[in-house]
C-alpha cells in the first residue's frame, strides 16, 4: 500500500507508548504528557461529550447502571471486533470479513448448543479455532499471494457468509434447548451465561452481582492486546511492518509472518465474538454480524489508527468503541430515528479524522486565508495580503493548532 | 560571470520569515538571483534551505517579506503563483507518479494532446527521449517510473523541470543519488539553461560541485541569513566555517595507524545474483573485508554496488548465491533477519524508504533491529534495558533529538542517519555494511558519521561502504573495489605497497571499463 498522504505531525497514539511530539509547548500537549493514556485527546473530548449530552437530556434513564451495562452489552461483539480489527490496521491492512467471520461462529456455537449439547468451554475454543482459521486464510491471500487485503477480505466476507446460510440452510438456530424434562440443559444454560441479559458471571468475585459477560469479555480482549501492543516484541513488529514494511523487513522481522498472524488474531477475535453475539440474541441469525465491520472499523478509526498503517492504539479503539456505544444509546433513548442514526454516524467518523489530522486543519486554515487574501490581491498595486504580513490575530492562531 | 549593474535581478528575496507552530524555521533571509547566474545556497540540514524554496515555490501561503521577479513584487502563495511567475523547482524528494510511464511523468499535468482530444503520446515519448538524452540517460519512455532506478528517477525530475519554460530553476540537492559521470552531464545542462539567461538556485551539500558549478553563493544557518561570497573569492575553509559558526576539522579523519586489519570478517567468493525487474545483476562478485578495515565499493549507477549489500544481507534470500563465510563459518544469506542473527547489519541506502519508520520515536527505531537482546522470557520488551541500551548509543553517536521519545521525522537528516547506525550497532554487528552513508546530510554531521566509521573500524568492525562520492572513499577506505555491470573491475588500495593506490582517475577509468560496450549495446538493440 502506498502512502499518498505524508503525516507531517501524527495525531493519534503513534507508537505503543504514544509519547506526544518533541514540542513540549502548548496546552494540547501538556494535557496530553499529564494524561497517563494513549489515544488521541479528541476522542476523549468526543466521549465526554456525548456523555454530557446524555446526561443533559435523558440524565436519570442514562446513568442509570442497567442502561450503561444493557449499552455496552449490546456493542461489545463490536468492540471485540474492533480489536481484531485495530491490529490489521496497524499492520497497513484492513479486515472486511470480520462481521461475517463472527457470523458464521455465532451460528456454529449455536447448533453446537442446539443440535450437538457441546458444553461451552469447548465451544468458545472451538468458535476461536474456526475464525481463526478463516483469519489465517486471509493472512495468506495478503501475504503470500500478495491480494490486497481489502479485497481478500471483501470476498472472504461473501464466502464466510455464503457458508453461513448454507450451514443453517438461511433458518436462525434457537441456543435455549429444553431437556427432556422440559427444562433448559446445563449446557445451554451455561452458554447463555456467554451474553443473555441479567445473567452475570463471576458473582461474589467481583461484586455481589457479579459482571456482564460481554462486558467482561471486551475489558478483557481490550487488556490483553494492549499488552500484546505496548509490550510485546510482536506489538513492536506490527507498527513496524505498517510504518514501514521495507524499514522492518531489513530490521530483521519477518514481515509475512506478522502479517499473516494479525489476520489470523483478528479472526480469531472474530470466532470468539461469534458465540457471545449468539448468546445475547438466544439465536444465531444467518444475518448475525452484518455491517459489524464497519462499525468495528469506525471504532478504530475513531480512536485514532490510521488506514495507512502504524499509527493507533487499543485504548483508543476502546474509546471509539465506547463513543459509539453510548452514542447508539443517547440517539435510542432520545428516540432519535434510526435512518438519521446512521447519518450522525456517519458524520461523526468523518469530524474525528479531520480532527485528528492538524495538517488537515491547517489547510482548511489555509483556504480560507487564500480566499480572502485572493479577493484583497485583485486590487491594484500591492495590498499587503493578510497571509504575508500576519496580523497578531493570525500568527499565535497558527501556533495554537492542535497536534 | 555576467555584469549584473543597470537590470532588475531575476529573483529578490528580503527579509523571509516563516514560523510554524512552535518552531521559527526562517528569519530576515535574502536571496538575490540574476539571469543567468548558478547561485548556491548553502548550509547545514535544518538551515532553513528547504524552507525558504518552498516558499518560493509557493508551498508555504504563509510568510513575511518581499520577493520580487526582475524588480516588481510577485505575491506567491501557491505553485500556481510560482509557476506564473517562471518559477521551476526540482524537490529534494522526489515527486513522480511510480505508476505512470517516465514520458507520462514528464508530462504530467501538461499532457499534450492530439486533434482529437486525447493524450498525444507518440510526441510526448519523442520530446522525453529528446529531454533525457540531453541527460545522457537512455531510460525507454514507456518505462514505469517505478522500474527506474533512484538516479535515474532523479534525472526524471529534471527533465520535468526543463520541460517547463522556466525563468529559475530550483534544484535541491539534484545530485544525491547520481554518480560522477552523470553529474557532468546535469552540469552541461545547467550551463547551457544559464546561456539562455535562465537563473539556478542550487541547493547541495557537496563543496566541490558548488565550487564547479556556481557563481554566488549564500549561506544560511538556523534559519538565519549569513552572508553572501563571489564563489571565486572565497574558500572552501571560509564557507564551511559560515555554515557551522566553527572552524572544522579534518573531513576524513581515517587514522593512518589503524589500516592494519585483522582475521578475515567476511569473504564471499564469487557472488551471483540474477536480478528480475531490470536492476543490476551480480556476475562473481569477490568481496571481502578484514577486522578493522573499512572496503569501499565505487561505480557508476546500476553498476551493482548496493546489489552487493542487498545480496550479503539476504535481501534477495537464496537467489543470491556464493561462497560467503563470515567469521569464518559458512553462511548461506537467507533474509534480513538471518543476516543480523549471523553478525551483519546494513546502513541502507534510503533512508526515510528503508530504515526508517519515521513516525515512529528515536526509541522505537533504535532498538528496532535489537528487540530479541532485550527480550524478557514472556516475549515482551524489557524497556528499561532498551531505554538504556537507546541512551548510550544517543550518547555515543551524539545524536541531536530532544529526546527518544522524539518522533525521528523531526530530526535533521544527519540525526535520522545517526539513529539508522544506532539502530545497527544494537546488533553488535561484526560486519557493517553502509550504503551511502552521507547522502544528503551536512558538512558537520558527514564529519561525525566518517569519525564513527574510524571508531567503530578502531574497535575491530569490518566495513563495506558504498558511496557516490569519490573523495568519500578515498579519503575513508583502505581498500576500493571498483564495480562496472555487476563485475568487480579493479581493486585500489590506500597503501601503495599493497597495490595500485587508489585515485579518482584511477577508478573512474575502472568504474567505465565498460561503459563504451554498454552504450554501443543500447544503440543495437534500439535501432
Amino acid at each position: 500500500m502506498t502512502k499518498t498522504q505524508p503525516d507531517p505531525a501524527p495525531a493519534g497514539g503513534e507508537g505503543p507508548d504514544g509519547s506526544g511530539g518533541p514540542d513540549g509547548t502548548g496546552a494540547v500537549s501538556r494535557a496530553r504528557r499529564i494524561l497517563p493514556v494513549l489515544g488521541s485527546l479528541q476522542a476523549y473530548i468526543g466521549l465526554i461529550l456525548i456523555v454530557a449530552i446524555g446526561v443533559i437530556t435523558k440524565g436519570d434513564i442514562f446513568l442509570n447502571q442497567t442502561n450503561l451495562t444493557n449499552a455496552v452489552g449490546a456493542f461489545a461483539t463490536r468492540g471485540i471486533l474492533a480489536v481484531g480489527v485495530t491490529l490489521v490496521i496497524l499492520a497497513a491492512g484492513i479486515d472486511l470479513s470480520v462481521g461475517s467471520l463472527m457470523g458464521f461462529a455465532s451460528m456454529s456455537a449455536a447448533i453446537m448448543v442446539a443440535h450437538h449439547d457441546m458444553p461451552v468451554w469447548l465451544i468458545v475454543p472451538a468458535c476461536m479455532l474456526i475464525g481463526a482459521g478463516f483469519g489465517l486464510a486471509n493472512g495468506i491471500g495478503t501475504a503470500w499471494l500478495k491480494i490486497q487485503s481489502f479485497v481478500m477480505t471483501l470476498a472472504m466476507m461473501s464466502i464466510a457468509r455464503g457458508l453461513d446460510r448454507k450451514m443453517s440452510d438461511n433458518e436462525s438456530v434457537g441456543t435455549l434447548v429444553a431437556g427432556p424434562d422440559g427444562e433448559l440443559t446445563e449446557n445451554s444454560e451455561s452458554f447463555q451465561k456467554l451474553g443473555t441479559p441479567d445473567n452475570n458471571v463471576l458473582e461474589g468475585i467481583l461484586g455481589p452481582d457479579g459482571i456482564y459477560f460481554p462486558v467482561l469479555a471486551f475489558l478483557m480482549v481490550c487488556v490483553v492486546f494492549h499488552l500484546l501492543l505496548s509490550r510485546t516484541t510482536f506489538g513492536r513488529h506490527i507498527y513496524a511492518v505498517g510504518g514501514n514494511p521495507t524499514a522492518a523487513r531489513l530490521s530483521g522481522i519477518n514481515v509475512t509472518f506478522v502479517i499473516i498472524a494479525v489476520f489470523t488474531l483478528s479472526g480469531m477475535l472474530a470466532g470468539f465474538a461469534g458465540p457471545i453475539d449468539a448468546a445475547y440474541s438466544v439465536s444465531a441469525d444467518p444475518q448475525a454480524g452484518y455491517t459489524y465491520e464497519l462499525d468495528a472499523i469506525a471504532a478504530a478509526v475513531i480512536g485514532g489508527a490510521s488506514l495507512a498503517g502504524g499509527k493507533g492504539t487499543i485504548i483508543g479503539t476502546f474509546v471509539g468503541a465506547l463513543i459509539l456505544t453510548l452514542l447508539d444509546n443517547v440517539l435510542g433513548l432520545n428516540a432519535v430515528d434510526d435512518n438519521w442514526q446512521l447519518v450522525i454516524k456517519g458524520s461523526i467518523v468523518v469530524l474525528a479524522v479531520v480532527l485528528q489530522r492538524p495538517d488537515l486543519l491547517q489547510s482548511i486554515k489555509n483556504g480560507i486565508d487564500r480566499l480572502r487574501g485572493g479577493r484583497s490581491r485583485t486590487g491594484p498595486g500591492r495590498t499587503p495580503s493578510k497571509a504575508r504580513v500576519p496580523g497578531p490575530a493570525s500568527a499565535p492562531a497558527s501556533e495554537e493548532t492542535p497536534r | 560571470m555576467t555584469e549584473h549593474a543597470g537590470t532588475a535581478p531575476l529573483l529578490t528575496m528580503r527579509g523571509i520569515a516563516k514560523s510554524f507552530p512552535g518552531v521559527r524555521a526562517l528569519k530576515g533571509v535574502e536571496l538575490t538571483v540574476h539571469a543567468g547566474e548558478v547561485v548556491a545556497l548553502l548550509g547545514e540540514n535544518g538551515a532553513g534551505k528547504s524552507t525558504l524554496m518552498n516558499v518560493l515555490a509557493g508551498v508555504h501561503p504563509d510568510y513575511e517579506g518581499v520577493i520580487e521577479r526582475d524588480g516588481a513584487p510577485a505575491a506567491i502563495h501557491s505553485p500556481k503563483d510560482a509557476q506564473r511567475h517562471g518559477i521551476g523547482m526540482i524537490h529534494q524528494e522526489l515527486n513522480l507518479v511510480p505508476e505512470l510511464s517516465v514520458a507520462e511523468n514528464v508530462f504530467l499535468g501538461r499532457e499534450l494532446r492530439t486533434a482529437r482530444g486525447t493524450v498525444d503520446k507518440k510526441t510526448q515519448e519523442a520530446r522525453a527521449r529528446e529531454l533525457l538524452a540531453g541527460l545522457g540517460l537512455a531510460v525507454p519512455p514507456r518505462r514505469l517510473v517505478k522500474h527506474c532506478r533512484l538516479a535515474e528517477q532523479q534525472l526524471i525530475e529534471v527533465a520535468k523541470a526543463l520541460n517547463l519554460d522556466v525563468r529559475l530553476l530550483v534544484m535541491d540537492e539534484p545530485t544525491s543519488a547520481l554518480a560522477d559521470a552523470e553529474v557532468r552531464r546535469l552540469f552541461a545542462v545547467i550551463r547551457d539553461l544559464t546561456a539562455r539567461g535562465v537563473g539556478v538556485v542550487y541547493i547541495s551539500h557537496r563543496l566541490e560541485e558548488l565550487e564547479e558549478i556556481a557563481g554566488t553563493v549564500t549561506v544560511l544557518r538556523d534559519g538565519a541569513y549569513v552572508g553572501t561570497r563571489r564563489m571565486a573569492e572565497t574558500t572552501r575553509a571560509e564557507l564551511v566555517r559560515l555554515m557551522v559558526g566553527r572552524p572544522l576539522g579534518e573531513l576524513f579523519p581515517r587514522r593512518p595507524e589503524q589500516h592494519r586489519g585483522g582475521e578475515v570478517r567476511l569473504a564471499a567468493e564469487g557472488l551471483s545474483y540474477a536480478s528480475q525487474d531490470g536492476g543490476p545483476s551480480l556476475y562473481g562478485v569477490d568481496v571481502s573485508v578484514r577486522a578493522g578495515e573499512i572496503v569501499g565499493i565505487a561505480g557508476l549507477m546500476g553498476a551493482g554496488r548496493s546489489e552487493v549489500l542487498q545480496a550479503l544481507f539476504g535481501h534477495y534470500g537464496a537467489r543470491a548465491h556464493g561462497r560467503i563465510t563470515v567469521d569464518g563459518r559458512r553462511y548461506r544469506p537467507r533474509s534480513p533477519g538471518h543476516a543480523i542473527r549471523r553478525g551483519l547489519a546494513l546502513v541502507a541506502e534510503d533512508r526515510k524508504g528503508q530504515s526508517l519508520v519515521t513516525a515512529n520515536t528515536v526509541r522505537f527505531n533504535g532498538s528496532l533491529a535489537a528487540l530479541a537482546r532485550y527480550r524478557t522470557p514472556w516475549r515482551t520488551v524489557h524497556r528499561r534495558r532498551e531505554r538504556a541500551a537507546v541512551a548510550g548509543q544517543i550518547e555515543a553517536l551524539k545524536v541531536k533529538t530532544p529526546g527518544m521519545e522524539t518522533a525521528v521525522e523531526h530530526l535533521s537528516g544527519g540525526n535520522q542517519q545517526k539513529v539508522v547506525l544506532a539502530k545497527c550497532l544494537l546488533t553488535r554487528p561484526s560486519v557493517l555494511l553502509m550504503d551511502e552513508p552521507t547522502r544528503g546530510i551536512d558538512v558537520g554531521a558527514k564529519a561525525e558519521i566518517h569519525r564513527l566509521m574510524d571508531e567503530l573500524a578502531a574497535q575491530g568492525t569490518a566495513i563495506l561502504v558504498v558511496s557516490s562520492e569519490l573523495p568519500e572513499l578515498i579519503g575513508m577506505c583502505d581498500r576500493v573495489l571498483v564495480l562496472c555491470e555487476g563485475r568487480l573491475t579493479g581493486e585500489f588500495h590506500r597503501d601503495p605497497a599493497r597495490g595500485p593506490q587508489v585515485g579518482q582517475e584511477a577508478v573512474l577509468t575502472a568504474a567505465m571499463a565498460r561503459e563504451t560496450v554498454t552504450t554501443h549495446h543500447l544503440r543495437g538493440t534500439r535501432s
